[in-house]
């Protein structure tokens, strides 16, 4: 079992030396006065377990921890555990079915009560809660049972062997909640508990003095809070509304504010905004990839009931690997990013980006444009042009539909992915869709991206954390939306490849993180040889602070405000 | 203008209330971007006659001669473009608003439209008796019984006071019009077509009341109206309006007897006789083409467009003011 | 008028059912989906088992009932709970209209922003009309002037020139080259002593002047219109033949009539109060009714729009009867029995 001693996150030693250089040089609790934040959209609520909203995240990241975070670079940090159980440690049992957290001594809620076990138990048995509706019910995926060892011990047992254990209670969406306040919310009755979940008792730095759901959060240090210089700032804000540009702007032009979250702003603005030398603009890249999936079943209206599915029939030509390839080198990423994203985007061949241990070189080839690539796959493969310069083959002509969520950058894109595919004879309608349409679950609304009744859609994903297992997994045979499994499934191309479904399973077995990133990166090469999906930009998110505020490590892991205790106000 | 000094000899006659003296009143024509003043309707253009106390003159003319703007500008309720207009010896063409505001008691008018010209908003009593306020007359209780001892003389039941105008029927809104009027002890008034939109039967009631108050108080009317048999029943003189200029102005008698002026002939054909044998043979004087526009009056005789008679000269030269003798004044060059 | 009044009321009660009914299938039948904000990394077993939680697995009927029951029943139980100060019957489980946003109920969330909706909206609303009569009034009396053209000019523009870019022009103004006002609007402000209300005084003051030269525009031309249709009456020339004074021809005789109509227009828009301003809201981040309501809008959040909706349908029903009433008792020439 020499494999199992290995089994470590590459970040983690390197996170926690980190987190140790970072004793920052704080004076005193409570001596910097107020931090504004500004989140253009505002939190609805505090309770994470209930609302899957980035914003409520973070606001609620304030006050309630996890066990562990991820630091900036994807490494874990313990936070209420007292360190990160690897199995070299002892902390994962052999049979990777169980982990064991040790907890810190002598934590005490804000309410002056110690923090034990027990809560985290209850946490547990409060998510795991199936008729309560909880957003990260995905994290106790396969947990068997939590239990208290003592007062500062939990361990948590899986069903089957978890190479990756750190699904409960790492990262914001998992934090820990107070037990004492919470037995009564259990299941159904979650959603009911208004003053619970507006004012959730935390371990965290700060505790919610006052908040008005989708408005503003009002905030005042933790004085139980466990470093006795920190936070040190004696209140906080974080105010919600309007949009990105205007919070830019209270920032980095009226100073109004220390802290702006989520700034999807023209590039160009942004720029002249932060000429005016008050703010610094932050960003990181997470594993978001604004990507086209290619659809390869056909989606011809006139299937009816068989649109979209295996029964319909393949898709007249996108199954055709020149068309993809030739679709794929048509597009100047650069041009896309510099228009639509700026400093927050990077060109990316790759559906599987980060973390970087994770990240395939061998795609690189479709970051710079290729037209003249695309144009002899085409020739080779018989699309000639016709009278109106659209490539056609057998009577069948290359006329994409192109679908994306209604979104200012998206319709952007769109419409240079349109020219640029133009210049290689084939021809694009474009349609977009309400966001809250096109990602909605509605069986009977034909627009979700999930039946994907058009030929390529484009939209971002990205997955929890850093472990990229369930996310690669999401292109399995299985994982394709149809009827009969009321179109769930994150299969949106179709996918169904044995071999891919057998690297996937194989990774379920794969502690090691070595094999386990070459098994990932096999995997997303494969994925993209046959252009199951078109990556476009890595997408990455930006934010600013003002240039008083220090301390600032910009972290696309976890909640951004996830190190607010070491913020401090430069004199 | 020497022509009407025959008019103004006797300049202190003590007979005399009203003496108008050339009055003006053009309305200017604005157009374009910047309202430029382009021209001017002329609706009374140099009228000049007197009204002897006690009497009723009597004004008549098709619609749109500017009967009304007459009235109207005489009372100063538009600000006349040039001309006086003396009353008890005052020009109140000059005088500031705030002494016009003093002498408006001394002078009234009963408006055509009963319903419109009394503010719905208002009860009877508060419509007769603000004046009373306004010009301090009277207070209290004696306002009270001012403004039933008006209502009564214009026979309303006095216990309307408390109701608004939309609860009378038309012959009753004129009498609330002519209580309201009263209310000041006006020496004159100006009742524009007071009886035109009223029913024929009611029309009597209201002409017979008009009279009897005139007997009862001494008023002066100046009565226009286009009802040339009305205005026979009850002026003492009559001034025949054309295009904003008097054409004829002479007594009733002389009038309907010996009418001098074509117009004046022509106005009384189109008078229906209550006789059928006599009417079947009437000769009727037609008038050809409409009324020309008041801002470009034609040059010489305003009347030589439509005048029967027209000779050259009617085209070129504005007709002089000319006394016939008998006191009657006509402005024709044919007629005599 | 009472009997008037009362029949009306009892005229609103299916009007207000069906309403809300049409409300609730317009709605329900809208693509929409509750959990499409989430982040794709929540699986759709996930957002399942979250839609049934929210009672979206029920038949439509029996969440339109429940909705019914809640708003009607339980909801004017628990004001008057409120009220008593005791509790009324099983009120720990009586079931309130609950957003699907923040999980609490609609009622406290619309009571949470009705303060600061009523200072920036009814403030405008205020000032607005206080702007607009008199501007109405002597643009009319002095029609063609100079006053009357710049007045018109401006009315013109404030009609159309849209709030988001005036709110944008000010900020920009005032608070990124002067910076004199605050461009976000602080509700957590308290008026406690004189320097906050000043500091209230100073975020009001570009929210409320941007809505009420909105208002003002709009006010001040029907104003003016209603005016000049009096001021030509001839009961406008009985007054001055009477002999009184211009200013009380204008403001006595005049201005009263012409307050009938405008008077109707003014109550008929107070429910647009309680909409809030939704652009406005966004721009200064007032987060009043209208940000609320756009919000519960983009997230699909049901039961909050439905309620919204339906009070703005119950407000509007309202202020159309109190506009009729007022009008009856400002024209005599009206009554209603």
């Amino acid at each position: 079992m020499k494999k199992l001693k290995i089994l470590m996150m590459a970040g983690v030693a390197a996170s926690l030396m980190v987190s140790a250089a970072n004793a920052g040089s704080h004076s005193k609790r409570g001596a910097d006065g107020q931090l504004n934040i500004i989140y253009w959209q505002a939190a609805s609520i505090l309770n994470p377990y209930l609302s899957g909203g980035t914003k409520d995240t973070h606001a609620s990241s304030m006050i309630l921890e996890p066990l562990a975070k991820y630091d900036e670079k994807g490494g874990m940090v313990a936070s209420l555990a007292e360190e990160i159980p690897t199995p070299e440690n002892g902390g994962v049992s052999k049979d990777l079915t169980s982990i064991t957290w040790k907890l810190k001594k002598g934590v005490t809620w804000s309410d002056g009560s110690p923090f034990t076990a027990a809560d985290v138990v209850f946490s547990a048995e409060y998510c795991m809660d199936t008729t309560g509706g909880c957003n990260s019910i995905s994290n106790f995926n396969d947990v068997k049972s939590v239990e208290a060892v003592d007062d500062h011990t939990v361990k948590i047992t899986f069903k089957v062997a978890k190479p990756f254990p750190y699904g409960p209670f790492v990262g914001a969406t998992v934090p820990i909640i107070q037990k004492a306040q919470f037995k009564d919310c259990m299941g159904a009755k979650a959603p009911t508990c208004t003053t619970q979940n507006f004012g959730p008792i935390g371990t965290g730095p700060f505790v919610v003095t006052e908040f008005k759901s989708n408005d503003v959060v009002v905030y005042a240090a933790n004085d139980k809070y466990r470093e006795a210089d920190k936070p040190a700032f004696a209140t906080a804000i974080i105010k919600g509304g309007g949009e990105a540009a205007a919070a830019a702007r209270s920032v980095l032009e009226t100073g109004e504010f220390d802290y702006a979250w989520n700034l999807q702003v023209e590039p160009e603005i942004l720029a002249q905004m932060a000429a005016k030398g008050k703010g610094t603009i932050v960003t990181s890249f997470g594993t978001s990839v604004e990507r086209l999936m290619v659809q390869s079943m056909a989606v011809s209206a006139d299937l009816g009931d068989k649109r979209g599915t295996k029964e319909g029939g393949a898709h007249p030509f996108l199954t055709d690997p020149a068309v993809r390839e030739a679709l794929s080198f048509a597009i100047d990423r650069e041009i896309l990013v510099e228009a639509g994203y700026g400093k927050a985007g990077q060109v990316t061949c790759n559906v599987l980006p980060a973390p970087a241990v994770y990240a395939s070189t061998a795609n690189d080839d479709c970051k710079k444009q290729d037209v003249a690539r695309a144009n002899k796959v085409l020739d080779d493969a018989g699309w000639a042009k016709g009278s109106d310069g659209i490539r056609a083959k057998d009577g069948v002509r290359l006329s994409i539909l192109f679908q994306t969520s209604t979104n200012g950058v998206r319709q952007g894109t769109q419409a240079l992915i349109k020219q640029m595919w133009k210049a290689i004879g084939v021809e694009t309608e474009l349609r977009n869709i309400s966001a809250s349409v096109f990602f909605g679950g509605d069986q009977s609304s034909p627009d979700t991206f999930q039946k994907f009744f058009a030929d390529i859609e484009m939209y971002t994903n990205n997955f929890d954390g850093t472990d990229p297992e369930k996310y690669m997994g999401s292109w399995t045979c299985s994982n394709i939306p149809a009827p009969s499994n009321q179109w769930i499934g994150n299969n949106m191309p179709r996918y169904c490849n044995a071999e891919y479904d057998a690297l996937v399973a194989e990774m379920g077995k794969t502690a090691s993180i070595e094999k386990r990133a070459a098994l990932a990166m096999k995997m997303n090469d494969m994925l993209m040889k046959a252009r199951v999906m078109i990556p476009l930009i890595h997408r990455g998110d930006v934010s600013a602070h003002a240039n008083t505020i220090k301390g600032v490590r910009m972290n696309s892991w976890d909640s951004q405000l996830w190190n607010v205790a070491d913020w401090t106000r430069a004199k | 203008m020497a022509d009407t000094a025959q008019m103004n000899d006797q300049k202190s006659d003590p007979n005399v209330l009203v003496r108008v003296d050339n009055l003006h009143m053009h309305f200017p024509i604005y157009k374009g971007i910047f309202r430029r003043q382009v021209g001017a309707v002329k609706a009374v253009d140099g009228l000049t006659f007197d009204i002897r106390r006690g009497e009723t003159l009597g004004l008549v003319g098709e619609s749109g001669c500017g009967k009304s703007t007459a009235g109207r500008a005489i009372l100063r309720l538009y600000d006349p473009t040039s001309g006086h207009v003396h009353i008890n010896g005052k020009d109140i063409a000059e005088l500031s608003r705030t002494e016009l505001r003093k002498i408006r008691p001394q002078m009234q008018m009963i408006f055509q439209d009963p319903q419109a010209s009394l503010n719905p908003r208002m009860t009877v009593g508060s419509i007769v008796s603000e004046p009373l306020d306004e010009h301090g007359i009277v207070s209290g209780k004696e306002k009270k019984a001012r403004v039933g001892e008006l209502l009564d003389a214009v026979g309303l039941n006095p216990s309307f006071v408390n109701r608004y105008p939309h609860e009378f029927s038309g012959g009753q809104r004129q009498r609330i019009g002519i209580a309201r009027a009263l209310a000041l002890n006006p020496e004159f008034i100006v009742c524009d077509e007071p009886i035109a939109a009223l029913d024929v039967s009611i029309q009597a009631q209201v002409v017979n009341l008009l009279e009897d108050l005139q007997s009862k108080l001494g008023l002066t009317y100046l009565f226009i109206s286009h009802d040339l048999s009305m205005v026979r029943h009850i002026a003492d003189r009559v001034a025949v309006m054309y295009l904003g200029k008097i054409m004829e102005l002479t007594s009733v008698e002389n009038l309907f007897k010996t009418p001098k002026h074509p117009y004046t002939k022509a106005l009384l054909s189109a008078v229906p006789v209550p006789d059928p044998k006599i009417e079947a043979k009437r000769e009727r004087i037609i008038l050809e083409g409409d009324v020309p526009n008041p801002a470009n009056p034609p040059k010489g005789c305003v009347f030589s467009t439509r005048c029967p008679i027209a000779e050259t000269k009617c085209f070129e030269d504005a007709p002089k003011w000319r006394d016939l003798g008998k006191d009657q004044y006509v402005a024709c060059h044919l007629a005599g | 008028m009472l009997n008037y009044t009362i029949r009306r009321l009892l005229f609103a009660i299916p009007t207000l059912l069906v309403i809300s009914f049409i409300i609730f299938i317009i709605l329900d039948l809208a693509p929409n989906d509750p959990t499409g904000n989430l982040p794709l990394t929540i699986p759709a077993e996930v957002r399942a088992q979250i839609r049934e939680s929210l009672g979206l697995g029920q038949p439509f009927h029996i969440r339109y009932i429940k909705w019914l029951e809640q708003f009607f029943i339980n909801e004017p139980l628990n004001i008057m709970e409120h009220w008593w100060g005791a509790p009324i019957g099983d009120s720990d489980s009586r079931l309130r209209v609950t957003s699907w946003m923040s999980r609490s109920p609609v009622v406290d969330l619309i009571v949470e922003r009705m303060p600061q909706t009523l200072w920036v909206v009814g403030l405008s609303y205020l000032v607005g009309i206080l702007i607009a009569l008199p501007i109405g009034v002597i643009s009319a009396y002095k029609q063609y002037s100079w006053f009357d053209q710049i007045g018109t000019f401006i009315s013109m523009v404030g009609f159309s020139v849209p709030t988001f870019f005036t709110g944008l022009l000010l900020i920009v103004v005032f608070s990124v080259n002067l910076g004199w006002l605050p461009s976000i609007y602080d509700t957590t402000l308290k008026v406690t002593d004189f320097s906050s209300f000043m500091a209230q005084l100073r975020q009001l003051a570009m929210p409320v002047m941007v809505l009420a030269l909105f208002n003002a525009a709009q006010l001040s031309r029907f104003m003016r219109a209603s005016m000049l249709d009096n001021l030509n009456q001839d009961y406008v020339r009985t007054a001055r033949a009477k002999g009184m004074s211009e200013k009380v021809v204008l403001l006595v005789h005049v201005l009263r009539n012409s307050l009938i109509p405008v008077v109707t227009v003014i109550a008929l828009g107070v429910p647009q109060i309680f909409g809030g301003a939704i652009i406005t809201e966004q721009i200064f981040k007032v987060n009043g009714l209208g940000q609320l309501l756009i919000l519960g809008i983009e997230n699909a959040d049901i039961p909050l729009v439905q309620t919204l909706t339906f009070i703005f349908a119950i407000l509007i029903v309202f202020f159309n009867l109190i506009a009729d009433v007022v009008y009856g008792m400002l024209d005599p020439r009206i009554r209603y029995d």
